[in-house]
């Protein structure tokens, strides 16, 4: 359809064409401008007084609030909390979803589609139903305050869907390949390690994507299982500050930034799969 | 224990016809469960046991930390009789449902039908759109209460200039409107992702279809309404399961930009379970609300999956 457009391009359609991009080119300035407003207030001058549009016009461009946040506040002890969090869950889901998932798209046991079933539904699980079991269950293991509590959690949560898309991928491979690798003696852990996975990179960049962002972004769990502001990760980090940059927005907003940044450069980077995987799925659907 | 080993030609079933041979076959014939053990232990522990746990600590009336006193069904009759909160939650939930799903599906049909058409930097132009959706609501809470405040803030501040007075108003300190600020702010971040899906689906259309409605004359209208619109309905059905899902578990940006007030006026399920669970000490009941949010999730989404077909993102 796009290119049959092009090779006729009448007048109206031209104009439309053009209306269309000026409509969407105000429409995207109007929706940036809640993340321009976070950055444009970040780099407020500190000895700016009441800043006027929300912090929209600022009297001069500064980094001193990126200063202050670096020595005032334990930014730093932040993000490598929330790596700590993040890339062991990150690396958990991959392991584990890929494993069940092959055994699902590929093998026959017992009770296999009840356990799919049983996995799938924690998907349209909300997760605040399970705060407080969860609460008592890192307290009765001593989680609580420790990378594991949230750790733990993350990856059972992510493991479902991390199953639905590799579950898709593995599903579509030719049957041949898999019997004539069998004729050659490969178990099935030969297949899933030395077949499957090294040609799987578009699902499992999905996979790593999505867990990273939702690890990264979890807040409720977050908020109830770390307690000591030395453990928490970035996500809990505007309440931690909150009460001593209340009056002062720069640095509250020059920590914003540095909570979006990483997740943005991670879209940022692999957007391409995101963009191809979430098409695949949609179209297949 | 048999050894599901990794060498080539490993485990093979020799035969014998004792038990401990039948046992064995049998553990080659599923070495499956092997493959899914980790995750379905991490299921078992933390989702299967706290869905049981929720159940039995609703009928207690329990502080968290001393002992606790069986209630029976109380907690329930009080939430469904006596609870104004409770109330609201389920109000707003309505709203939220619908005023999120289709605000966002029909602005992110527009926006993906203007970004398939071959207009200029239209990747670009998708990549702004959906950024609000990768973004905290911890972040996007905080930068809203600016956008928001009756002074110095942004809508407050275009208000008095311009003289367009209606854009100075209690956003989020009026109970009759704060709920509907809060939606907006949803609405915002996730129309991006509807539009990524929408995008995708139209990708997907098959072109003989479109090509030959529009030699036979049909009107840009007609063609949307009778054939892609229609076409697109497992995008559609998609989105309403995934936005029922969302709503219902909506924490940060409501705690982030009112925690539920003015007086509870935005109050959610998932804000009322943490404002009862942790600073009001109530577990049993906070389990109680745990219990009628996951029968209005499960419910929900069974319905969608078995009567409407609806389906997940990604594969079947």
């Amino acid at each position: 359809m796009k290119a049959k457009k092009s090779r006729h391009p009448r007048s109206p359609r031209r104009l439309g064409k053009t209306l269309a991009f000026v409509f969407v080119t105000i429409l995207a300035l109007v929706w940036l401008v809640p993340i321009i407003m976070m950055l444009v207030v970040s780099l407020m001058p500190p000895d700016q007084r009441a800043p006027r549009f929300g912090g929209m016009l600022i009297s001069g461009v500064s980094l001193k609030n990126y200063v202050t946040v670096f020595e005032d506040a334990e930014i730093v002890q932040h993000f490598i909390n929330s790596m700590a969090v993040t890339v062991p869950s990150v690396f958990l889901v991959v392991a584990i979803s890929s494993l069940a998932a092959f055994a699902l798209a590929r093998l026959k046991f017992f009770a296999r589609d009840i356990w799919f079933y049983l996995l799938i539904m924690t998907l349209m699980l909300p997760i605040p139903t399970l705060v407080v079991p969860i609460f008592q269950i890192n307290k009765a293991l001593g989680l609580n305050d420790k990378y594991l509590g949230l750790i733990l959690p993350y990856t059972a949560l992510g493991v479902p869907f991390a199953i639905v898309i590799l579950r898709s991928f593995f599903a579509g491979f030719l049957k041949e390949i898999e019997e004539a690798a069998i004729l050659d003696g490969c178990t099935p852990f030969g297949i899933y390690w030395r077949i499957m996975m090294p040609v799987s990179w578009p699902a499992i960049a999905v996979v790593i994507i999505w867990q990273f962002m939702t690890s990264w972004n979890e807040f409720i769990l977050a908020l109830v299982t770390m307690n000591t502001n030395q453990v928490k990760p970035l996500t809990l980090v505007p309440l931690v500050y909150s009460g001593q940059f209340m009056m002062r927005p720069g640095p509250m907003f020059a920590i914003l930034t540095l909570i979006t940044l990483p997740v943005i450069v991670v879209y940022y980077l692999m957007q391409r799969f995101m963009v191809s995987g979430l098409t695949s799925g949609a179209v297949r659907g | 224990m048999i050894k599901v080993s990794p060498h080539c030609n490993g485990g093979r079933f020799r035969g014998g016809l004792n038990f401990a041979t039948m046992s064995r076959k049998w553990l080659i014939d599923n070495q499956g469960l092997f493959f899914m053990a980790p995750a379905m232990i991490l299921f078992v522990v933390f989702v299967l046991y706290p869905i049981f746990y929720i159940f039995g600590a609703s009928l207690y009336d329990w502080d968290g930390i001393n002992e606790a006193a069986y209630v029976g069904v109380q907690n329930y009759v009080e939430m469904f009789t006596d609870d104004r909160s409770f109330a609201l939650a389920i109000r707003n939930s309505l709203y939220w449902t619908f005023l999120t799903i289709f605000p966002q599906m029909f602005l992110g049909f527009a926006l993906a039908s203007i970004l398939t058409s071959g207009i200029p930097f239209q990747n670009i132009f998708r990549i702004i759109f959906f950024m609000p959706a990768i973004i905290s609501p911890v972040v996007l809470g905080i930068i809203w209460q600016r956008i928001y405040a009756p002074f110095g803030g942004l809508l407050a501040d275009i208000g008095f200039e311009t003289g367009a007075r209606f854009l100075v108003q209690p956003y989020l300190s009026d109970p009759k409107i704060a709920i509907f600020s809060t939606i907006f702010v949803n609405v915002w971040q996730w129309t991006g992702f509807s539009m990524l899906m929408y995008v995708a689906g139209l990708q997907g259309l098959p072109e003989e279809v479109l090509s030959a409605a529009e030699v036979d004359g049909a009107s840009i209208r007609q063609r949307v309404q009778h054939i892609i619109w229609p076409m697109l309905r497992h995008v559609h059905l998609t989105l309403i399961l995934l936005g029922v899902i969302g709503t219902l578990q909506t924490f940060a940006l409501v705690y982030m930009l009112t925690k539920g007030g003015p007086n509870h006026a935005t109050e959610m399920l998932p804000t009322y379970i943490f404002l009862k669970a942790f600073p009001l000490q109530s577990m049993g009941y906070a389990s109680a609300v745990a219990v009628v949010l996951l029968v209005i999730a499960l419910s929900a989404s069974v319905f969608q999956v078995r009567v409407l077909g609806s389906r997940f993102t990604i594969g079947n």
